[in-house]
């Protein structure tokens, strides 16, 4: 069974088409990078699969269910794009939050809570409010609560940036290690470099529409070109060169 | 239910967090501190007989102030979520959208209630010190009223901040409540007076509008009159509730509309 499949699924704001008929799927275990210019429609299509928004047309199941029922929500972690958390609270409090929203009692939080600040590298700066964070830490943090309800699916919107070297590293080490316990990661992002390390397939997106679906393997494969040049064509020739 | 139950606590603890980090407790140490002056005044202008006019004085107060703080905690429950897009982390969760109104609301509701409990204390304590009983009967009425009241300006800013401006939502809903509290009750004597399309108005909106003055027990605590019946006080509570299950209604319908 798909973790996640979208079938012809369109999303219309007024006279815009965000997203134009877009089939995707992912199965257990995979990681898919979701790439495109500012615009494409990744957030678009992402707040869909998170069953914030309502495709106009076509169907999207997640783990076989709706992604607007909270029974399905339960097993998806998701990571906004930038951390847009509450200010006045600091890492611990903010997954005692989530962690309640999820149904978990405060015992079961608070333990789960230590492992994940420790595993994000965030354990020393757990009781910092928010406000006084870098943006790498609230990205950190960011990590930590999509990882609380320990989720089957993870949709990660642009998760590396603000990251170090150091804390890139870390993270995909820490995706590698979640793909190894089978877990399956969705992500948009615009870190070619960091996509390609990690995907085993990209789907790229211009103006609302999927112009590639397909494994990495298959691109880097040809002896030709690297995920770069690949997104390139995509972009000026609404292709893949061939 | 058990989630909806986690869910609700952790709004509401999300709401009474905001309220002691942000240092708004330091704006309810200030209105304590002006609501203490007439409260201190045993002897008023060296009349005892004055000491009337000073509780109502505070108990003015404390209206005034319950209102603009549950207009206030009302008005800024949804408002700062969409502008700083936390709205999204929290829809991803398995939270619906009522249980998020439901939860944002006792939130709201334990922040104001906190606050007029504090307010209510001190003037207990005044009542006491000057020998008129610590807690009685009639003052416990007009808490649990007062208490009522404010859940309903909660439900009102609330409702008012997912369709309106936020400078907007407060300034109508401030005019509406507090001028139901103050002239609702003569509402029907100046429909009397109007006639035509006017009097069909007047006659409208006070059967719609919240009646503000049901909540209000000032008189008979100044006064003396003693407590209410016991029914009537279960039926002004029940009005509330259900005034308040409207507001949330039509709140849930709002926030299912709003643009994410």
């Amino acid at each position: 069974m798909d973790v996640l499949r979208l079938e012809h699924v369109s999303r219309v704001f007024g006279a815009v088409k965000a997203v134009d008929d877009l089939s995707l799927s992912l199965k257990q275990g995979e990681v898919v990078g979701f790439l495109g210019t500012n615009g494409a429609g990744k957030t678009t299509t992402i707040k869909m699969l998170l069953g914030i928004l309502r495709p106009t047309e076509g169907t999207i199941s997640v783990m076989g269910g709706d992604p607007a029922d909270p029974a399905t929500r339960l097993r998806v972690g998701y990571m906004p794009e930038t951390a847009y958390y509450y200010p006045y609270l600091n890492a611990r409090e903010l997954l005692e939050f989530y962690g309640g929203l999820c149904g978990m009692d405060r015992r079961a939080v608070r333990a789960r809570a230590d492992v994940l600040l420790e595993q994000v590298d965030l354990a020393e700066a757990a009781e910092r409010p928010l406000k006084t964070c870098s943006k790498g830490m609230l990205q950190r943090a960011g990590i930590a609560q999509a990882l609380l309800a320990d989720p089957d699916l993870l949709v990660l919107d642009e998760p590396f940036t603000g990251l170090d070297p150091l804390a890139r590293i870390r993270f995909r080490q820490l995706l590698q290690r979640l793909r190894e316990a089978g877990k399956s990661i969705f992500f948009s992002s615009h870190e070619l470099g960091e996509t390609e390390l990690l995907c085993d397939r990209v789907a790229i997106m211009k103006k609302g529409r999927c112009f590639y679906d397909g494994p990495v393997s298959r691109l880097a494969g040809d002896g030709r070109e690297n995920l770069e040049r690949i997104f390139l064509d995509v972009l000026e020739k609404g292709e893949v060169a061939r | 239910m058990k989630l909806f139950l986690f869910q609700c606590r952790a709004l509401a603890r999300l709401s009474l967090l905001e309220l002691w980090r942000r240092n708004d407790l330091f704006v309810l140490l200030v209105l304590a501190l002006v609501l203490l002056v007439p409260l201190a005044s045993a002897k008023p202008f060296g009349a005892a007989g004055a000491v009337r006019y000073m509780d109502e004085a505070a108990l003015l107060l404390i209206w005034g102030y319950s209102l603009f703080i549950a207009l206030g905690t009302g008005a800024r429950a949804f408002p700062p979520e969409f502008e700083s897009r936390t709205i999204y982390p929290l829809l991803a969760r398995p939270v619906s959208r009522g249980a998020l109104l439901a939860g944002k609301f006792l939130g709201a509701c334990a922040a104001s209630l906190s606050a007029l409990a504090f307010f209510y204390l001190l003037f207990a304590v005044a009542c006491g010190l000057r020998g008129t009983g610590w807690f009685p009967p009639d003052l416990l009425e007009a808490f649990v009223l007062h208490a009522a009241f404010v859940a309903l300006a909660v439900a009102v800013s609330m409702l008012g901040s997912l369709v309106m401006t936020p400078s907007c939502n407060l300034t109508l809903s401030a005019l509406l409540l507090g001028g139901m509290l103050f002239f609702g009750r003569r509402l029907p004597e100046y429909a009397d007076t109007a006639g035509g399309a006017l009097k069909a108005l007047v006659l409208a909106l006070y059967a719609v509008a919240p009646h503000a003055e049901f909540f209000d027990l000032r008189q008979r605590v100044v006064h003396g009159w003693g407590a209410v019946d016991a029914g009537v006080v279960l039926a002004v509570l029940a009005y509330a509730a259900c005034y308040c299950g409207g507001l949330l209604a039509l709140s849930r319908l709002a926030l299912g509309k709003k643009k994410l």
